[in-house]
């Protein structure tokens, strides 16, 4: 096998180690006395910006309807089969809307897909981070807790817009 | 026999062929929307339009009879232009309905959108809006908004169902469908008109939103509602049957069939009252038992019986293999000649389409395997006079062909039932032994005129498990695990009467090593002439007639 | 009556010094995680109490509630017994260091060492080479091939280390003209340091030491994205906590042994100038012995946090390569050293 040429041969200086160490622990030591930017999670919270992929959830308008239709896209989109979409019909416009419509976050990866996929802007992801559970059943998250209502998703729907 | 080229490509023709029959006879796709083989030629979608030489403008392919040396461009310049022109206008007024309906996923119009179309349209203004949701009858939903006017729901009514019921009204942009005064879609084969709507116009009302195509299974089988056996697709999400579509056999069903197939033979498979487990009656009542303590019950109680006080019902319901087993099981273990099964034909009941007398799938298998129903009724007095003492019946429901059944069955001193659902019979049964329904097991099934076809399992069962037994998956049956929660959902522990009939015969001392439908079909064809040569590969999909002759020899 | 207090004053000095190396040892587990944590701006454990102060202790009993899982294909009496010989080594090696000068005690002399062994440079090379079995014992009888790549690495590496940790000890020794740590030490008095006298000795020792106690950036035998933990991939509980503890001991030995090697041990120079009292003098002079240790641990957690890992091929080179002809050079240097400056 032929011997492989360094981009760059190293020069004398950098061939004798030492000095590149003393190098190495200056950068670190000098990082000692930096700003530090751990944030005290449960007392400081981040607040994300628009940008930020948090747990899905289905838009609920003013009205206390859901825009879902139960087309079911992110359900077949979703690369880790965490949605479940039952359709039903209602006496509304569209005449189709979600019966049952289930997230199981363990299963969740973030992905985006289903906010990607969606015609009706109607499943987002939004800035909460926050998901405890203690048992399987309750990562289950029923409409009940996917349902949240569209001004506090402005922010993402915004992003979603303007980047389209 | 004559030759034309296609595409560049030499394809023959019959006589008086068009060229979309010639093409579709070879294998090229040229798209369709009012054209169905089986309908008459209407020409009015125009999305067929290609280009042939020497003549001055684009042909419809549809109406265009296949001529000697005819060159014809499907896919030249002119061709694709006039396509997309066509496509954008039939897009102007069609919804963007996509999310909420119900076609999305087998819907012409969008794999015609996705395939033949530039994916842009011109025409800024409003829609066009219509009703969207019209009960044209009792089984069948119109979005009269979706309608491209195609004409294949009217032309199918007063062709195939011979029932005029529907027509178009108003011109232009307006025109829309709906039924002759006083008049409703309402024939025996209304639903029909869900299946050939190339868009969602048309829906069948029992299926509506239940679930997206893309999310069920397919499972090619045969339809149980009579003895014609039409070709079906059962269709399955979560261990469920969610609706049955016809599928094509031209020998049997075409592309039809009628609205009690579709709708009521499959409910039973989803029914709420399920027999879950065998059950033996212990001091009156009926208590969950295992199946070797059912069988060694059985066996023990049979044993008791002289083989004239015993008399076995067979059924024109059950497979092929489950009648045969059966009537070996009474001539060799039981060794009695009181073997009969029930006639389900109701006279006047055929019409000339597809619907027959006899309601059940598979009268004439069962005739074949030595059961028939001339005995029947001599059985029945048998019981009734007490020379019969213990029954056996497999998946019939006897107090439900005649009410007076009841008083004579409780004279029995055992009675065993296989039986998909509970029903009065059970409850008469000290054995009572829960079947797998036609949806949930292998089979065959000879219709009227003789057509060897095979029934699938589409539901899985406790001992049947979707990717080991080669049953057909869904996307969620193929990426997900056994532990998701679709995974293990509705599972009964039902057997096929074949399987427990094997059992049995194991239990009385004569080993039988059954493990297959397939297995015991081999042994049908083996030793009944009609079925010489036939297996389950060469009856595949479309079936295989067997040979009557040999009958009557 | 002298022999039990003499008895009576070892035992104190044994317990007196396994405690502080046993509490050193938590909190430079405590100090490794803030040092790194200010490097690469974090804040490091906080949450235990006042700045994270108990945070070793938390850490102890979680490890102690731990279910000790001895894997199927494993030796079993070999298991057990590897990481309680690796602590052994490194607690055993301490009785030989001299933390401070000789007190004279209730009218009886007392030298601030457990064992004032006049062989104890000896022990100490005899220990640690033993060190390298408690690792080797691990690997193999864990069952599973990252332990034992672990633990081949490990027992290559040190033996090719110990080569030149010797003859950087040579030169040390040539100076000292004793095996006896408590005379090497008092043979830098003044600005005699043999870092000052033999640099070259220093940093090759200093080297060696890196690779003796598998610190990065020799770390090759629990290098975790190729051998997920090493030689104690297969161990929990207590016996992994006995391999951490070892670890963190050993860097105390490598350390408190550069410090009596090289920087002077005990002694600050010039102190005799002041004119203190003996008690005051041996005070001081302690304090400075940890200190000097204190500094070097320093050392070691912020080189481990600031070089990558050397390849295993780059190892070998750098050890037989480089690293045994300068403690070799330096042999011959401290050779002519001493006879110019005698």
């Amino acid at each position: 096998m032929a011997e492989k040429k360094r981009l760059k041969d190293l020069t004398l200086w950098e061939k004798m180690y030492v000095p590149e160490v003393v190098k190495g622990l200056k950068s670190t030591m000098k990082q000692m006395f930096q700003p530090r930017f751990t944030m005290e999670y449960p007392e400081v919270k981040f607040e994300p910006v628009g940008s930020y992929r948090g747990r899905p959830v289905l838009v609920m308008e003013a009205g206390g309807e859901e825009r879902c239709v139960a087309c079911g896209l992110c359900s077949r989109v979703c690369p880790a089969l965490a949605i479940e979409v039952q359709a039903g019909e209602t006496d509304r416009e569209k005449e189709r809307y979600p019966e049952k419509f289930e997230i199981n976050m363990l299963r969740c990866i973030f992905c985006g897909l289903c906010e990607e996929v969606c015609p009706e802007e109607a499943i987002v992801m939004s800035k909460d981070y926050e998901l405890t559970f203690s048992n399987r059943e309750d990562a289950i998250y029923g409409k009940d807790k996917l349902l949240k209502p569209i001004t506090e998703l402005q922010d993402r729907i915004d992003f979603l817009r303007s980047n389209k | 026999m004559g030759k034309l080229t296609i595409d560049g490509r030499e394809v023959e023709f019959r006589q008086g062929q068009t060229i979309i029959e010639a093409a579709t006879d070879s294998g090229i796709d040229i798209p369709h929307f009012c054209w169905h083989p089986s309908l008459s030629v209407s020409g009015n979608c125009r999305v067929c339009l290609v280009e042939i030489e020497k003549m001055p403008k684009l042909a419809i392919a549809c109406a265009t009879v296949a001529a000697e040396g005819m060159v014809v461009h499907t896919k030249s310049d002119k061709a694709l232009s006039a396509r997309n022109a066509v496509m954008e206008f039939i897009l102007i007024n069609h919804p963007l309905d996509c999310p909420i309906c119900d076609e999305a996923g087998e819907c012409k119009l969008q794999d015609y959108a996705y395939n033949h179309s530039t994916g842009e349209g011109r025409f800024t203004e409003e829609k066009q809006h219509k009703d969207k949701r019209v009960e044209l009858g009792p089984y069948v939903m119109f979005d009269a908004e979706r309608c491209i006017s195609c004409s294949r729901c009217i032309r199918f009514c007063d062709e195939v169902a011979q029932e005029t019921e529907l027509t178009f009204v108003k011109r232009g942009d307006r025109v829309t469908i709906t039924t002759f005064p006083g008049k409703q879609l309402d024939n025996p084969y209304s639903l029909n008109v869900t299946d050939i709507c190339p868009v969602g116009a048309l829906t069948n009302r029992d299926f509506r939103f239940k679930s997206r195509v893309w999310d069920m299974s397919s499972t090619q089988s045969v339809c149980s509602g009579c003895s014609r056996g039409c070709n079906i697709d059962i269709w399955v999400r979560k261990n469920e049957i969610l609706r049955l579509t016809p599928r094509h056999n031209e020998q049997v069903n075409s592309y039809w069939m009628c609205d009690h197939g579709r709708l009521d033979t499959f409910k039973e498979v989803n029914s709420e009252s399920r027999i879950i487990a065998p059950m033996l009656r212990r001091d009156g009542t009926l208590m969950q038992a295992n199946w070797s303590e059912a069988v060694a019950h059985i066996t023990s109680e049979f044993k008791a019986f002289s083989s004239d006080e015993i008399g076995v019902i067979g059924s024109a319901h059950a497979t092929l293999e489950d009648n045969y087993l059966l009537a070996k099981f009474a001539k060799e273990i039981l060794k009695t000649k009181n073997v009969a099964m029930p006639s389900h034909i109701k006279h006047g009941t055929a019409d000339k389409i597809l619907i027959t007398e006899d309601k059940s799938p598979n009268a004439l298998g069962a005739k074949l395997m030595g059961i028939t129903s001339e005995n029947f009724a001599v059985i029945m007095h048998a019981i009734e006079t007490g020379k019969i003492k213990a029954l056996y019946v497999m998946e019939e429901d006897l107090v439900a062909l005649d009410h007076k059944f009841e008083a004579i069955l409780a004279k029995l001193d055992f009675l065993v039932v296989h039986s998909v659902v509970k029903n009065a019979t059970t409850a008469l049964a000290n054995v009572v032994l829960p079947a797998a329904s036609y949806a949930e097991k292998n089979g065959t099934w000879v219709n009227i005129n003789g057509m060897a076809q095979r029934i699938r399992p589409a539901v899985a069962t406790q001992e049947l498990d979707r990717s080991l037994d080669g049953m057909s998956l869904s996307r969620l049956d193929k990426f997900g695990t056994n532990f998701d929660r679709w995974g293990q959902v509705n599972k009964i522990d039902a057997r096929p009467s074949w399987s427990f009939i094997t059992m049995l015969f194991n239990s009385f001392g004569h080993k039988l090593k059954f493990k297959m439908a397939e297995e015991v079909f081999h042994d049908v064809a083996k030793h009944v002439k009609e079925f010489h040569g036939l297996d389950y590969d060469v009856m595949g999909n479309q079936g295989a007639k067997i040979s009557l002759v040999a009958e009557k020899v | 009556m002298e022999m039990w207090f003499a008895f009576v004053v070892a035992l104190l000095k044994v317990i007196i010094i396994a405690h502080v190396v046993l509490i050193t040892v938590s909190y430079l587990v405590y100090f490794e995680r803030k040092i790194s944590a200010w490097a690469q701006n974090r804040i490091g454990p906080n949450r235990v109490g006042p700045a994270g102060l108990l945070q070793p202790f938390a850490d102890v009993l979680k490890l102690l509630l731990k279910e000790d899982i001895v894997p199927t294909n494993a030796n079993k009496k070999i298991h057990t017994l590897a990481p309680i010989l690796a602590l052994f080594v490194a607690m055993g090696t301490f009785a030989v260091i001299p933390i401070g000068p000789s007190i004279t005690l209730f009218g009886i002399v007392n030298p601030f060492v457990v064992a004032d062994v006049n062989i104890g440079i000896l022990y100490v090379l005899a220990l640690t080479s033993i060190g390298v079995y408690a690792i080797t014992f691990a690997g193999w009888s864990s069952g599973s091939k990252y332990s034992l790549i672990g633990g081949v690495r490990s027992s290559a590496q040190m033996i090719s280390y110990e080569i030149s940790m010797g003859f950087s000890i040579a030169g040390v020794l040539l100076f000292a003209g004793s095996l006896s740590p408590q005379m090497i030490v008092e043979s830098q008095s003044g600005l005699m340091w043999n870092a000052l006298l033999q640099p070259i000795g220093f940093i090759t020792f200093v080297v060696a030491a890196f690779a003796e106690t598998n610190r990065l950036p020799f770390d090759l035998p629990e290098a975790e994205p190729e051998l997920v933990g090493g030689f104690h991939t297969e161990y929990s509980s207590m016996k992994f906590a006995g391999f951490f503890l070892a670890e963190y001991a050993n860097m105390i030995i490598a350390s408190s042994l550069i410090v009596t090697l090289y920087l002077g041990g005990w002694q600050v120079p010039f102190l005799e100038k002041l004119g203190l009292s003996e008690g005051v003098n041996a005070a001081i002079q302690v304090g400075s012995f940890f200190v000097k240790m204190g500094v070097l641990l320093f050392f070691f957690i912020w080189v481990r946090w600031s070089l990558p890992r050397f390849r295993y091929d780059q190892l070998m080179d750098l050890g037989w390569k480089v690293m045994f002809p300068l403690s070799l050079l330096n042999v011959v240097w401290a050779a002519v050293l001493a006879m110019w400056i005698k």
